[in-house]
């Protein structure tokens, strides 16, 4: 399952990025309102890469279920292992699971957790 | 050394659906009567978890299922028996089939006689544009365990923390419990492998926490998404609220009832 935003564009699942992209070495992410820029290795996620960052980025099973890590992808394309904790309405919002996503392109990442 | 008392008891007819607090219950080795008789199975659904629920379409958790024999199913016919005559590890037999007929309504205000009408799947299925179906057993369908409990110290204390009133009715247990334990408001997660006796009758075992998902985010009455709720379990409570049971000796709780810690 693949997630694509764009800053102007509507959410919703792109179906055009389904692999995942190494190029991308950094992603921005907003949590209590404050802005980050985490580093992200090859085959990382972005929960994976926000804690190794030492952020305290929310999550809990780590497995696509509880739907802790969900934040919003507000810019860039991603794809997820699973979606299973993220209802029809949240996909279209633009909504992704954390821990399930790696990015797919080489599209600027911007992950929002203040929902 | 009674630690508590039973504040509300809560089935739920329809998995996902909205519950209905019942003055006393009986709980079975398989959790109470009347619990979760009812899903929704998804065909796209993961097989782990293929029910359909407020995770997949928030307002699920606004469908109102009800019983039209509620009374009839809270307690077995046979109960004095069960308990007198019976050998432990043997449950009272249930009413038949029929008895456990359940009506829905919809937040829109369309109403179904019977979930197994099959208009109720077929206009689900045009609302939320999957394929399912209605699966039905006597014996409760639980993601993890058949019984749990959740402090109402937990409850508020989560909404002390994220700086909102919070509906207890957000967690869906079977008992919401007062401790009278004042000093930890968590009291519960420290009852994990320790045995409670529930009223005269009913034992269980405290076998886990409750590790939580989506489904605590959503407004009993609206809907609405709060997921700052969950974010703030996973980041402060190990993402846990509440705890399982397994229930080792069956038996009658009314509201009201004591808690003792064996």
């Amino acid at each position: 399952m693949s997630q694509s935003k764009g800053s102007d564009c509507g959410a919703g699942p792109s179906g055009n990025a389904s692999s995942t992209d190494a190029t991308v070495k950094s992603f921005r992410l907003t949590l209590d309102s404050e802005d980050h820029i985490v580093p992200i290795a090859a085959g990382e996620t972005l929960l994976q890469a926000a804690l190794a960052a030492g952020i305290d980025a929310p999550h809990s099973c780590t497995e696509g279920r509880c739907g802790t890590c969900m934040s919003w992808l507000r810019n860039g394309d991603v794809s997820m292992a699973s979606t299973r904790a993220l209802s029809k309405r949240n996909l279209k919002r633009g909504y992704v699971l954390a821990c399930q996503s790696r990015p797919s392109s080489a599209a600027p990442i911007w992950l929002d957790f203040d929902l | 050394m009674q630690i508590g008392t039973i504040e509300s008891i809560w089935r739920y007819p329809v998995k996902g659906m909205r519950g209905e607090e019942v003055p006393h219950i009986y709980t079975a080795f398989t959790g109470l009567m009347g619990d979760r008789i009812y899903g929704v199975v998804a065909a796209d659904g993961d097989p782990g978890h293929p029910w359909h629920t407020g995770r997949d379409q928030e307002e699920f958790v606004l469908y109102k299922a009800r019983y039209e024999s509620s009374e009839e199913l809270l307690l077995p016919q046979n109960l004095g028996a069960s308990y007198s005559e019976w050998k432990p590890g043997i449950d009272p037999i249930y009413p038949d089939a029929d008895a456990f007929k359940v009506n829905v309504e919809t937040p829109e205000g369309a109403t179904y006689d019977d979930i197994e009408n099959p208009a109720f799947i077929a206009d689900l299925e045009k609302l939320t544009g999957r394929s399912l179906r209605i699966h039905v057993t006597q014996r409760g369908q639980f993601d993890a365990r058949p019984v749990s409990l959740i402090s109402l110290s937990t409850v508020a204390k989560l909404g002390e923390e994220l700086g909102m009133k919070i509906d207890k009715r957000r967690f869906r247990a079977n008992f919401f419990v007062e401790w009278d334990n004042q000093d930890d408001p968590f009291y519960e997660l420290s009852l994990v492998g320790k045995t409670l006796k529930i009223g005269d009758r009913l034992e269980v075992a405290i076998v886990e926490r409750d590790p939580r998902c989506t489904m605590i985010t959503l407004d009993p009455d609206t809907a609405e998404a709060t997921p700052k709720l969950l974010q703030l379990l996973g980041r402060s409570h190990g993402g846990d609220a509440g705890v399982f049971a397994a229930v080792l000796q069956r038996g009658r709780v009314n509201q009201g009832d004591p808690i003792f810690l064996k």
